[in-house]
């Protein structure tokens, strides 16, 4: 077991080099052969102090990641558990009453909110909240001095939603195709033979015989969640990783785009990895 | 009575009305694709719209709010917003479907030669450079791709491209593996068919057949990435639904309606998009794809 671990945390290591490689090689490719800067990614100037509009204090990149990515947390904090929690719960009900196809139709709402761009939703949380508050709306209006700081969550919120509609449709439907493939196998036909009922089979057999399948799913909405927290994020001005890759793109601050892009691709590597870790278990 | 064959002209007739009948499902939904393409880009193209003459700041703006004559108001210079809607959202729509029509392309090209490899881990270095490329999330790649090389189509499209042929790749490859599992394949093989017959005969047309399903399905997708895209300011000065919401912003408080109105109309064309897509890849049982960005 410890072996196996040890192992899979050094394809982990791997993968996320490559990845680091990867990051550098579009930055290259982008800023320097595509765009006009000047400055390539192995150069010592490119990478100075942190610039004066990604972080208004005196912030090291240190400080600046470790602020980010605590706002970044709080977000998937609530976007991660609903999606698996809405994702596993509905799709196995979905796929226990297929004949009247409801993992469609519990997928639905989810899907159709996904449909909303997430830019725009911001937006209009922001416009509402300044017209019927009569508050700024957009995340970095307001800081909490004294108190809980019950406001973080709120903008948190705003944002998570949008990055956990698309994640629960798709997991929805993910589930109950695997649970519904999973009955339709002829083995299903030799208990009901047998003389056992809908439920013992569904509960009792077909879930455990598919936990693998199921598992292999923990990981696969993450990357595009977290994708879609770039650009909500930045829509609300919310000071989280994924706003800090899109302002240090528009300043051409390499570090920024580095640390921000390789703390992201470690959220979807640990996931990976997890799952990895369960499914190797099942 | 007379016992006569149908001609062969006859018997062609019947058989393509057959193929057509079994196709009807697909058939109703490619329609009413083209009539909501017709519809986005039918009318006047009002020549080069430039967001910065649409949106910049006048000392006596002539917007209006909405009426029965601007459904959707009007934006900074007095255009009717609705129009400069369906124009932006033409353009989104022929980037996301250039952009996925060449990503299904590069994909397909990317596994075809290895189909007519026996070998058992002949799909395994794509699998692996897929599994690896999917951990940075595509739309980091894409904002900074597109960001740092100055934006335009010239860098989304693509990108786009590229992402779709990553994460297509490894669902072909294992479509064609399963293609090969099936018991006409075994069939085929005891027959004495070649490699090569088999996968052009058998495997690649039950392949092709799913691809409008993806296709359908990841058209909306790449309608939002684009659209996200805009809104950051990576895709140029170029007129597009996320450009119109950033620079409607300015105006929240006098002119709410230029960027309430253009996610509006966004949201219904993708929704419908997405409809048509569901029901394409459910007429044509692609399966549930990864999601992509």
């Amino acid at each position: 077991m410890i072996r196996h671990l040890f192992q899979r945390l050094l394809v982990a290591l791997a993968r996320f080099l490559v990845v680091g490689l990867a990051t550098l090689a579009l930055i290259e490719f982008s800023f320097v052969v595509m765009g006009d800067s000047e400055h390539h990614v192995w150069s010592r100037g490119a990478y100075g102090a942190v610039p004066q509009e990604l972080a208004p204090g005196s912030l090291t990149w240190e400080g600046l990641i470790r602020a980010r990515l605590v706002a970044t947390a709080r977000v998937l904090t609530l976007v991660i558990p609903s999606v698996l929690l809405i994702g596993y719960s509905w799709g196995m009900l979905g796929a226990r009453l297929r004949r009247y196809r409801l993992a469609r139709l519990l997928a639905m709402p989810f899907a159709a909110f996904a449909c909303v761009p997430g830019f725009w939703f911001a937006v209009l949380v922001a416009t509402y909240s300044y017209f019927h508050w009569q508050r700024p709306g957009f995340a970095n209006d307001l800081v909490v001095e004294r108190g809980p700081d019950l406001l973080a969550w709120w903008h948190a919120s705003v944002v998570a939603l949008p990055a956990m509609a698309g994640g629960a449709a798709w997991q929805i439907r993910a589930v109950a195709a695997v649970l519904e493939r999973e009955t339709t196998r002829p083995w299903v036909g030799g208990f009901f033979v047998a003389g056992a009922n809908d439920e013992e089979i569904f509960y009792g057999r077909a879930i455990p015989r598919a936990a693998s399948s199921l598992a292999s799913l923990l990981d696969r909405p993450v990357a595009a969640i977290v994708g879609g927290l770039v650009v909500v994020e930045s829509a609300f001005r919310y000071p989280g990783l994924g706003s800090l890759v899109v302002e240090s793109v528009r300043l051409g601050s390499y570090p920024g785009i580095l640390l921000a892009a390789l703390s992201l691709a470690g959220v979807v590597l640990v996931a990976t990895l997890l799952r990895e870790l369960i499914s190797s278990r099942e | 009575m007379i016992n006569r064959r149908p001609s062969r002209w006859l018997r062609h007739l019947r058989l393509i009305a057959i193929r057509l009948w079994q196709l009807r499902r697909v058939l109703v939904l490619v329609m009413l694709y083209l009539v909501l393409f017709g519809w986005l880009f039918s009318g006047d193209r009002a020549g080069d719209v430039r967001p910065t003459e649409l949106y910049g700041m006048r000392e006596t703006p002539r917007w209006r709010e909405p009426d029965r004559d601007h459904w959707c108001g009007t934006a900074v210079n007095g255009a009717d917003l609705f129009e400069l809607c369906r124009f932006a959202m033409a353009t989104s729509v022929s980037v996301a479907v250039v952009a996925v029509s060449a990503g299904i392309v590069l994909a397909l090209l990317l596994t075809m030669p290895l189909v007519f490899d026996p070998g058992e881990n002949r799909f395994a270095w794509i699998e692996r450079v897929s599994g690896a490329g999917v951990i940075l999330p595509g739309m980091i790649v894409m904002v900074i791709l597109a960001g740092g090389g100055g934006g335009g189509l010239r860098l989304v499209i693509p990108g786009l491209a590229w992402l779709v042929a990553l994460m297509l790749s490894p669902l072909l490859c294992r479509w064609f593996r399963e293609g090969e599992d099936g018991f006409e394949i075994v069939a085929a093989r005891v027959l004495g068919l070649s490699r090569r017959e088999i996968v052009i005969g058998r495997v690649l047309p039950s392949v092709l057949r799913r691809l409008p399903g993806v296709f359908a399905i990841l058209v909306p997708v790449a309608m939002l990435a684009e659209m996200s895209l805009s809104f950051l300011g990576f895709t140029g000065d170029r007129l597009s639904v996320g450009v119109m919401i950033a620079r409607g912003q300015a105006y929240l408080i006098e002119a709410p309606w230029m960027a309430i109105y253009p996610g509006l109309f966004a949201t219904v064309v993708v929704m419908a998009f997405s409809l048509l897509g569901w029901r394409v890849s459910a007429a044509l049982r692609t399966g549930p794809l990864p999601p992509l960005l």
